[in-house]
């Protein structure tokens, strides 16, 4: 069984802001065991597997109450206060103040809007960090018996149906569907997240950048090629990660925190 | 008085303080804009000159790039093409603009690696900067100058490569992925920055 530890630095804030603390068990992180796992990136040309440590992971995305909490103690955060840097325009765009959810952004919906920096803000003031892209997928091959669905048809099936239903309408509150064999809930059919290494993402979908101009712009060994290429769910969410800038924000990516598992 | 006050800011920066503070504090009274790089608590490790905070390069044009020293196609490429860009700016310009390489590896990017690496290129890391930072600041930095990279298990990394304008504040002014030679666009950005 995964054992679970509180988020203690969000209930601290809760108290001494007196926000109204999560009704549902929000703040909650999970530790995965890790292990090998077989990403749909390979990490390299001739590696097919990876280790992951023994990580923490957040249960549920951060919700808009949690991020409100966070605003309030660091208000260089808040919308009307933040460098332009850390921060698109549409940042915290649903809300209906700086200070203030308004009716349109439900205290137990994950927040979106948030750039990178500002995730990683939170994560760091929260006692962790984001996850690694890695950790995440790891995370998200689960369905709520086994910790590797991805080769079940009706497990695709059914992720697939979540990314078609929810685009373009606002998020449902968090912890409405399932926890995942490893306890973790929300990873798919809510929101995209952001991952620590977003940037780290450089798809190229085939092998035909060889005497391509574009190969001359990555160092090394080049851009990564995907392996699985029937993971329809991850390749998308790859997609979407590759596509992004860390100022960027969309109202349909959140963000969870992560942390090591203290020896 | 006011010496005095940046040495405590510095010294406090190093401690681990606020970079706003000493953003501030570098450019008198007036902040930093929105987009400056400038806002991010990143700190140097120069090569020849320890910590320095990011903020330190304020003051002048910059010319940033990522790379990492082991590399062995396209670095050097990158390092040949700051090398252009300053060659080809008069010498009463080339020294109002700062040229900047900031290692990717902080890992095995050390500055003694720096070091010998600045040496066999042939760069003078009193006219330049060359340095290394810690993974998170690599991260940040990386971020905001839209540079992506992936470490791979050999060792090596898979970078995008591109040099940076930055004005004299910080905020990002040009762009050139053009590793060919000088960029002629970059070089008349810099130019317009200068008068």
């Amino acid at each position: 069984m995964p054992s679970v530890r509180p988020s203690i630095v969000a209930l601290v804030l809760a108290v001494v802001l007196q926000v109204p603390t999560a009704p549902t068990d929000a703040g909650e992180r999970v530790e995965l065991p890790g292990g090998e796992f077989k990403p749909v990136i390979v990490p390299g040309p001739t590696e097919r597997s990876i280790h992951v440590a023994p990580f923490l992971l957040d249960r549920h995305p951060v919700t808009n109450r949690e991020f409100l909490a966070f605003v309030r103690a660091k208000p260089e955060w808040r919308r009307d206060r933040i460098a332009a840097l850390y921060a698109d325009e549409h940042y915290l765009s649903r809300w209906s103040g700086p200070d203030d959810l308004g009716p349109d952004a439900r205290a137990g919906q994950p927040v979106t809007d948030v750039s990178w920096y500002a995730a990683r803000a939170y994560c760091g003031a929260a006692g962790g960090r984001l996850p690694r892209w890695y950790e995440w997928e790891y995370s998200a091959a689960a369905d709520e018996k086994v910790a590797d669905a991805r080769q079940d048809p009706a497990w695709r099936a059914r992720i697939l149906g979540w990314y078609s239903r929810s685009a373009g309408r606002p998020p449902a509150d968090v912890g409405a569907s399932p926890l995942n064999a490893y306890g973790v809930g929300d990873l798919h059919g809510l929101v995209w997240e952001w991952v620590e290494d977003y940037a780290g993402l450089m798809v190229s979908g085939d092998s035909r950048t060889q005497g391509d101009p574009d190969k001359l712009t990555f160092c090394g060994a080049g851009a990564l090629s995907a392996e699985i290429r029937d993971d329809y769910p991850v390749l998308m969410r790859i997609a979407l990660l590759s596509s992004l800038e860390a100022r960027y924000t969309t109202s349909s990516l959140g963000f969870r925190c992560a942390d090591d598992v203290m020896p | 008085m006011k010496k005095s006050l940046r040495r405590l800011v510095l010294a406090l920066l190093l401690l681990g303080g606020s970079a706003l503070a000493a953003a501030a504090e570098v450019q008198g009274s007036t902040p930093l804009p929105g987009a400056s790089i400038y806002h991010l608590p990143v700190t140097l490790e120069r090569v020849g000159h320890g910590e320095v905070p990011l903020v330190s390069l304020a003051g002048s044009p910059v010319v940033i790039t990522m790379f990492y020293s082991s590399c062995l196609v396209i670095c050097p490429m990158l390092t040949v093409a700051m090398q252009k860009t300053a060659l080809a700016l008069d010498p009463s310009q080339r020294a109002q603009v700062r040229f900047v390489m900031v290692s990717l590896d902080a890992e095995r990017d050390t500055v003694a690696k720096l070091a010998d690496f600045a040496a066999d290129h042939h760069i003078d890391t009193d006219q330049w900067v060359v340095a290394h930072a810690s993974a998170g600041d690599v991260r940040q930095l990386a971020a905001a100058l839209g540079i992506r990279y992936r470490r791979l298990p050999d060792g090596n990394y898979s970078h995008s490569s591109a040099l940076t304008l930055l004005d004299a504040r910080g905020v990002p002014n040009g762009r050139t992925d053009d590793l060919s030679a000088a960029d002629a666009a970059l070089l008349a950005q810099i130019r317009a920055l200068l008068h």
